[in-house]
């Protein structure tokens, strides 16, 4: 099976732990060369955040578990790419 | 031991300190601890003042007598402070879960979020137990030094001394809290001890 090399997450989490904590966790799995935290909605006690990891060889189970942890619940899959190179999306006509 | 198995258990403590601080960080529980480890010890002294006057005024001349009224005045606040904290505690803590398992449709028992509120009662309780416990013990400790005293009154007075002594060290403490004058807060704590023996005296019950 081809290695995962991106994977974009859309997750609702408490806001502790924060994304600083959770962002370095995410960083020390191994296959991770990555991660980037961005933060769309902010509620009183939660938190809407884009989780994008890049990397040679991910692990999807284990990233989910660490998101799980803490306290995390993936909403979405938004993004996925695997294989020996990193394929962007592509702009058609139609977009 | 070997070197090996020394290794692994301190990396064990140190991961248990990260996961402490860390637990601390998501539930903010040393606060808490802090305030109830001042009050209940403030508790503590001034419950053992009230027993002291008691036996004092009520006749008590014997060091076991007092003792014994006093461990199990000592024992009962510490059972009465756990109790309550980690009824109080994990009540306000569940439902504070509950509300963010509901907002967040997830079950959060098995996280660190379910671990550190289960920790924050844990710690809570037991420094609500334990500081009322220890400090209405430690002015009873004078007493089992009676018979080497040789004088139950002078065994009273150092208790009410250790007492008052024990009181401005707490209030030392929340003054070092609040960030300001040590002494002014000492003296602040010091006076209730002082109310507490002079109300006491002057009852007329006799």
């Amino acid at each position: 099976m081809g290695n995962l090399r991106r994977l974009v997450l859309d997750v609702l989490k408490p806001l502790d732990p924060s994304i600083v904590t959770l962002v370095q966790l995410l960083a020390d799995l191994k296959g991770v060369d990555g991660v980037n935290i961005s933060i769309y909605e902010i509620d009183r006690r939660v938190e809407n955040a884009k989780i994008t990891v890049e990397g040679h060889d991910l692990r999807y189970d284990e990233i989910v578990a660490v998101i799980g942890e803490n306290g995390g619940s993936v909403h979405s899959i938004d993004e996925v790419a695997a294989g020996k190179v990193l394929i962007e999306d592509v702009v058609t006509p139609q977009d | 031991m070997p070197v090996a198995d020394q290794g692994r258990r301190f990396e064990r403590l140190a991961q248990g300190m990260d996961d402490m601080r860390e637990y601390e960080r998501i539930a903010g529980f040393l606060q808490i601890a802090r305030r109830a480890l001042a009050n209940n010890a403030f508790d503590g002294v001034l419950t053992m003042i009230g027993v002291l006057m008691g036996n004092y005024l009520g006749g008590v001349r014997s060091a076991v007598t007092v003792i014994r009224i006093g461990i199990a005045t000592s024992i009962s606040i510490g059972v009465s402070g756990l109790w309550g904290a980690y009824l109080a505690e994990s009540a306000e803590r569940g439902r504070e879960l509950a509300e963010l398992e509901k907002i967040s449709l997830t079950d959060l028992s098995d996280t660190k979020i379910g671990r550190a509120s289960r920790v924050a009662v844990v710690v809570v309780s037991l420094v609500d137990g334990l500081s009322p416990l220890v400090s209405s013990m430690i002015v009873l400790l004078p007493f089992f030094f009676v018979p080497l005293i040789g004088s139950i009154i002078l065994g009273y007075v150092l208790s009410l001394a250790v007492a008052l002594v024990g009181l401005f060290g707490l209030g030392m403490f929340l003054g070092r809290i609040s960030g300001r004058g040590l002494v002014g807060y000492g003296w602040r704590t010091v006076v209730a001890g002082i109310v507490a023996i002079v109300i006491n005296a002057l009852l007329p019950l006799d």
